[in-house]
């Protein structure tokens, strides 16, 4: 048996089974065994290969959405913690990466009617400050009343949730109004911009899993 | 699978969470999810080379299990039921791009990519020894086809029965492909090392 003869069979024979001959010419052979030799350790080495990196955060937020959005989850079991190391209480951190894409279009409405204001607040920084004042403080106050209304059916279906919303809903209307502060400072800032966004989105996922967990 | 399966104190168990997961619970998908992404994201990188589409395809299989969750009855490990519908997931997705999944009878999109025979030359081995970051390029470098059966085979440990059942070949192809993906990584890694050694 040649070299040819010995490498035309190798991708059939290569994981064992081989004859005598093949074998024999292994054993006399330093650029077949070579070869072989390269092969196995190649082979070897790719299980290493096997996990190497993690998705992005943005990934599992995706998933949660669509599962949502189908039915899928549904309420949260009361219970122990099933991930390691998650308190059960709601935080910043857990909310900035679920972002509620089905409610964005609530956020856009929201953001319309604030940045709006905004916009108008800053072009019109010259002339009436009263109605800038007076268009701020109507939308303080439908905010105010929608989280109102809010926390009012949380605490009608499932009361004993309804400080954790009333705290939630406070942390990210804090964030929303650096946010606009951020963005008012200088409305060129594509990515103040976006931040706004982001944050208003935030709002609507408040929203969407109050709704959704308090419901029966 | 992880060590994090069987969780301390009173957090629950994969089995468990399977369970409460069939309920609609959150933390339980959660929990299902951080227990196996890094398998399915690997994997799904190293099928397609590139970031974006692995996060979208391990998007998409872990969607696809959780949907059917409710039909996991327990007679395979879940981490098998998973890896397999992520490879299917992986597979059809390179079907839809058109990518040849595996050519029966072509194995190469060029004659360049062959892998090179040399007989009669003694090749040097590769010292026993590989950068397994090198080996990463090398696999990510390769043709889709050799790189496909290449990690289903090497890495991610499916026999070629079982290859040639998912991908839509024969046996004898699968075995083929491997061998000249193995052969094109040699030749990837031993260039490699010699450029490495020629600089100064």
């Amino acid at each position: 048996m040649n070299c040819t003869e010995f490498q035309e069979l190798l991708p059939e024979e290569f994981e064992g089974g081989r004859t005598a001959e093949q074998e024999l010419h292994l054993r006399s052979c330093p650029v077949c065994s070579g070869l072989v030799t390269d092969l196995e350790l190649i082979a070897s080495e790719a299980r290493q290969l096997q996990e190497v990196a993690d998705p992005s955060p943005r990934v599992w937020a995706a998933i949660e959405i669509t599962l949502r959005q189908e039915g899928i989850i549904r309420d949260a079991q009361l219970g122990p913690s099933l991930v390691p190391g998650r308190p059960r209480r709601w935080s910043m951190a857990w909310l900035a990466p679920v972002a509620a894409l089905v409610l964005v279009a609530f956020g856009i409405v929201i953001y319309q009617r604030g940045p709006a204001d905004s916009r108008l607040s800053v072009k019109q920084d010259t002339q009436a400050p009263p109605a800038l004042t007076k268009l701020q403080t109507e939308k303080k106050t439908s905010t105010a009343n929608e989280d109102e209304q809010l926390l009012a059916a949380v605490a009608s279906r499932s009361p004993a949730m309804q400080a954790q919303y009333a705290s939630n809903l406070q942390n990210v209307n804090a964030y929303i109004k650096d946010a606009e502060e951020s963005a008012q400072a200088d409305p060129n800032d594509e990515e103040a911009q976006q931040i706004v966004m982001d944050a208003y989105e935030q709002r609507a996922t408040v929203y969407e899993m109050a709704l959704d967990r308090s419901l029966p | 699978m992880t060590d994090a399966r069987k969780l301390q104190g009173d957090k629950l168990s994969e089995a468990e969470a399977i369970e409460r997961a069939k309920q609609g619970d959150a933390e339980a998908f959660q929990l299902l999810y951080g227990l196996h992404k890094r398998r399915v994201y690997s994997l799904c990188l190293r099928m397609t080379a590139n970031t974006a589409e692995a996060e979208d395809l391990t998007q998409e299989a872990f969607l696809q299990l959780f949907r059917k969750i409710a039909t996991f009855r327990g007679e395979s490990a879940f981490s098998t039921w998973l890896h397999r519908m992520a490879v299917n997931v992986v597979l059809m997705q390179l079907r839809k791009k058109s990518l040849p999944v595996v050519p029966l009878e072509e194995t190469l999109e060029n004659e360049e990519e062959a892998p090179k025979k040399e007989l009669g030359a003694q090749d040097p081995v590769l010292s026993g020894s590989i950068d397994r970051l090198r080996l990463q390029r090398a696999v990510d470098a390769l043709p889709p086809g050799y790189r496909r059966i290449f990690v289903l085979h090497d890495v991610e440990g499916y026999e070629h029965n079982e290859i040639a059942a998912m991908v839509g070949c024969s046996i004898g192809n699968s075995k083929s492909q491997l061998h000249k993906a193995r052969m094109k990584l040699r030749e990837s890694l031993k260039t490699s090392r010699a450029e490495k050694a020629a600089k100064p």
